[in-house]
């Protein structure tokens, strides 16, 4: 469907939701994608695939409601806002939540976020089979149990009754191969995966050589004595590990009682050496954001500086809660209710010289297992298995397997012993951080 | 839900495009979410989830598509996209559609596509929350949730079959938050069925709150996990999440046929000690892992896995039987119509053995009562896990001391089904979602309380 035809839909949802005597916002995602992954020298997986999901949220005598649908049909349409009418009516009262004021028009450029590139598909297909080809041929390599190549474009629009409307389109190619290598009855599964916005910007040959190259390092793992020691996560550790405890920035799970750094603003609750900010608006990262799901602009905030925090990230209910102003971090998929979530976070470089950073004897993850089940985010306490390397001085010592890492996250920002001088992304371009050395981490093995 | 004619000319033209087999897949998903905040409703969400999912097979070479469109020019427009590597000459014929409706042996009678009761749902949260406040004034939050949801699915394929059924899903669960002021530790209680609304009738929400609120309690007070290797007895109901991620992925020809699973050839032979027999049940009534049929037409069944210790099966849909050589077993699922379907646990349990709790942990000097577990993963490949625990003790000297947190176990499916000595009798299953590569799925997890020699615990003591 066109944008036009999109716009037409959206047009008829808010008048009937004003015509209810309502405000109210929709949210539409597009998206088509192929996806291939290989398996013994055929494709096993080729998929193609076109999806469209309306979700409208509804605000009527102070209650919100939301629904969704896939189909777009009139009547669906229809069918969508009055459930969504329906569901605010059982809703608890919130005075807070509306419909933030603007007729604002924003829109992406299509050109930078969503480039075009001569490769056919065919193309594609043998970027997958050569990839799997070609590693499964490898030393030691049994097999390439996960791998894939993707290619997504998607289109993000957000439409209000007060007349705002923005678009955003981006496109998203990747690649992730993890090679299953086997010697002398040990096993080990690793790999890596790479993500741009072009797809003749990807780089076969250093994904198979790096995936070949990071298995065959593991394959001698072993554990270590379990005591505590001190701890430098992968940039793709790293980025997961302040993920997963992104709620600690959340101001609706503050509203909700939830977050424990709720009272905590304008307090320390890290090192003075730690700054960290969401920055939606640095066009190298693939989570660039121009507005949010309410459709307001962003802008970078800093959220930690020098150890204290500075804010927490709003969208335009909890910033009327809290009274204090909206950082532009709605989040609502068509699907959800609003909340609030971070773009693409940064973490400050620190300053410190590598050689600094990974001196002495200290031990460097580059792989943790059970990252959501075994992370409390009210509590902070956490206990992933991991592996990686007992390094001194910068080098590598010896692989380090079926181990564990666990502490409080919280209290992990305040036993930060170095960070960095350098920035790295995370595989996905979606975090942009300096690494961090954390000191006296308990590993168990 | 689709048309036959547009069915049948996908499928026709798949297999004018040389395919071996093809297939339609259409799931129109009614969905109902409620979430509670203490005693009042946060969020109510509704919808429809419609589309359309075509998969065509060339040997067992998948290719898959999937749009929200009905229309037959669309649906042959993914077919011939897909095909435009493999296309040949025609290899076969497709049957005339033979239309069945799936025997429901469930039989949900509150369901939503009637009446979502709201009301009477926020009123089984608002009392649960009740009855975890009144547990104890350290209970400072409560989130509430009760998903309700009606699958209906029309599967189509080139062999004739076409068939419909829908699928009744309900879930109600609390959280509590328990706070003294400088931390913060939650519980939870998780009920969940193959059925309509009718479940609360089964349900008690004084004992949903009650439960919630003990082990947010348990947990405020619990001490830092010592870590090391150490026996450990795992509790019933959802301690079996271990086999199933441990093992029971395992066994799925998913990862059988890529030679992925460390069991792919040890079809027959001892891979756990005598004690552990395991199943994975698609028939049992109204479990959240239940099926009338898999989500490729095949009337689900009962499939022994593991019996003395023996491994004697594994699980397969049509194409990883078509790998392996392995018969099917109504095991093809998948989250949806964006998903091609693969070989998916149901009700996967440990059956019960003879032995008594007070045995297990008296024979331990040092180790861990893992009462309640969490989440976790697992890598196929190495069969290397790990899995939170949500609720544990310390055990020391043949007694249960204290209760300790953030503790994680960390081993692997082959490792620890050949330390399992003892299996009580106080077996229970329990409710979850899976996820794998055809998306999540529910599926049930189940074993008695169980005894495990040795095993890695991560913690932080």
């Amino acid at each position: 469907m066109s944008a036009n035809g999109i716009e037409t839909n959206a047009r008829r949802v808010l008048d009937r939701v004003a015509n209810a005597r309502a405000v109210g916002d929709l949210v539409v995602r597009e998206a088509a994608s192929l996806s291939l992954k290989a398996h013994a020298g055929q494709l096993e997986e080729h998929k193609v695939t076109s999806t469209r999901v309306y979700g409208v949220r509804v605000v009527k005598d102070d209650r919100a409601g939301i629904a969704y649908s896939e189909a777009d049909d009139d009547a669906a349409l229809d069918s969508m806002v009055d459930q969504a009418l329906v569901n605010a009516k059982f809703a608890r009262v919130d005075p807070n939540e509306g419909v933030a004021p603007g007729d604002t028009a924003l829109a992406t450029n299509d050109a930078t976020l969503s480039p075009t590139d001569p490769t056919p598909v065919e193309a594609k297909i043998d970027t997958a089979l050569t990839i799997e080809r070609e590693l499964t041929a490898r030393d030691k390599v049994r097999n390439l149990p996960y791998n894939g190549v993707q290619d997504t474009t998607a289109t993000r629009y957000v439409f209000s009754t007060t007349g705002r409307t923005a678009r955003s389109r981006s496109r998203v190619c990747s690649v992730h191969a993890y090679a299953l290598a086997s010697d002398a009855g040990k096993d080990a599964l690793e790999g890596v995966q790479w993500h741009g916005r072009r797809f003749d910007d990807i780089d076969t040959e250093w994904i198979i050589e790096e995936t070949h190259r990071r298995c065959l390092a593991m394959l001698d793992g072993e554990a270590i004595p379990s005591r505590h020691y001190d701890v430098l996560f992968d940039a793709e550790h790293q980025a997961d590990l302040f993920a997963v405890f992104a709620d600690m920035f959340s101001a609706k799970t503050a509203r909700d009682g939830i977050n424990p750094l709720r009272d905590k603003v304008g307090e320390h609750v890290a090192v003075e050496a730690l700054t960290v900010r969401d920055a939606p608006l640095d066009t190298d990262g693939l989570r660039y954001a121009l507005f949010d799901d309410e459709g307001l602009p962003t802008a970078t905030t800093n959220l930690i500086d020098a150890g204290v925090l500075k804010t927490l990230v709003h969208n335009s209910a909890t910033a009327s809660h809290f009274d204090v102003p909206n950082t532009g971090n709605a989040e609502r998929s068509p699907r959800s209710a609003l909340g609030v979530g971070l773009h693409q976070l940064e973490v400050a470089p620190g300053g410190v010289a590598e050689t600094t950073l990974t001196s002495g004897e200290y031990l460097e993850i580059v792989d943790l297992a059970g990252l959501h089940s075994g992370a409390n985010t009210v509590s902070g306490d956490f206990s992933f298995g991991a592996a990686g390397f007992l390094c001194r001085d910068g080098q590598r010592l010896r692989p380090v397997r079926n181990i564990t890492v666990a502490g409080n996250f919280y209290d992990m920002l305040n036993k930060i012993d170095a960070i960095g001088d350098t920035l790295h992304w995370n595989p996905e371009r979606s975090s942009l951080m300096a690494r961090i050395r954390f000191a006296d981490v308990a590993i168990s093995g | 839900m689709l048309d036959t004619r547009v069915a049948q000319s996908a499928i026709d033209h798949a297999i004018a495009l040389g395919a071996d087999f093809a297939e339609v897949f259409v799931e129109r998903n009614q969905v109902n979410n409620i979430a509670t905040l203490s005693s009042q409703v946060r969020d109510i969400a509704s919808g429809i989830d419609f589309g359309v999912g075509v998969r065509v097979v060339y040997g067992t070479n998948v290719l898959y598509g999937y749009t929200n469109r009905t229309d037959q020019e669309e649906l042959k427009r993914i077919v011939s996209e897909l095909a435009a590597k493999d296309r040949r000459d025609p290899a076969t014929t497709s049957q005339a559609f033979d239309f069945r409706l799936a025997p429901d042996v469930h039989g949900a009678e509150r369901t939503l596509a009637q009446d979502a009761e709201v009301g009477d749902k926020v009123a089984y949260l608002v009392a649960a929350d009740r009855a975890a406040r009144t547990a104890s004034n350290l209970i400072s939050q409560t989130q509430g949730a009760c998903l309700q949801r009606q699958q209906g699915v029309e599967i189509f394929n080139s062999e004739g079959l076409h068939i419909r059924d829908t699928r009744h899903y309900v879930r109600a669960s609390l959280r509590a938050v328990a706070s003294n002021g400088s931390e913060q530790a939650t519980g939870s209680r998780n009920d969940g069925g193959l059925q309509g609304w009718e479940i609360v009738e089964a349900l008690d929400p004084a004992e949903c709150g009650a439960e919630a609120a003990r082990q947010a309690l348990v947990n405020l007070s619990a001490k830092p996990c010592p870590s090391g290797r150490m026996p450990v007895v795992i509790g019933n109901g959802f301690g079996g999440v271990i086999f199933h991620e441990a093992c029971g992925h395992l066994l799925e020809t998913t990862s059988v046929a890529k030679q992925a699973s460390v069991f792919h050839d040890q079809l027959g032979e001892m891979i756990a000690t005598p004690v552990v027999n395991a199943v994975d049940d698609g028939t049992l009534v109204r479990e959240w892992g239940s099926i009338n049929i898999d989500d490729e037409g095949m009337a689900t069944e009962r499939t022994q896995l593991i019996k003395d210790g023996k491994l004697v099966n594994f699980l397969a849909d049509r194409v990883g039987a078509a790998q392996t050589g392995l018969p099917r077993t109504g095991s093809g699922r998948r989250q949806s119509y964006q998903y091609a379907p693969a070989s998916r646990m149901r009700n996967t349990f440990i059956e019960p053995g003879d032995d008594s709790f007070d045995d297990m942990i008296a024979s331990i000097d040092r180790g861990l009562f893992a009462s309640h577990m969490g989440g976790g993963s697992v890598q196929p490949g190495t069969g290397e896990f790990n899995f939170a625990v949500v609720e544990g003790y310390y055990v020391e000297d043949g007694r249960v001391r204290h209760p300790v947190k953030a503790a994680t176990l960390i081993s692997t499916g082959p490792d620890v089904l050949r330390r399992i000595s003892m299996v009580g009798r106080d077996f229970a299953l329990a409710a979850g979602m899976c996820g794998s590569v055809s998306g999540a799925v529910p599926t049930t997890v189940g074993q008695a309380t169980l005894k495990v020699d040795d095993i890695l615990v991560g913690g932080n003591a």
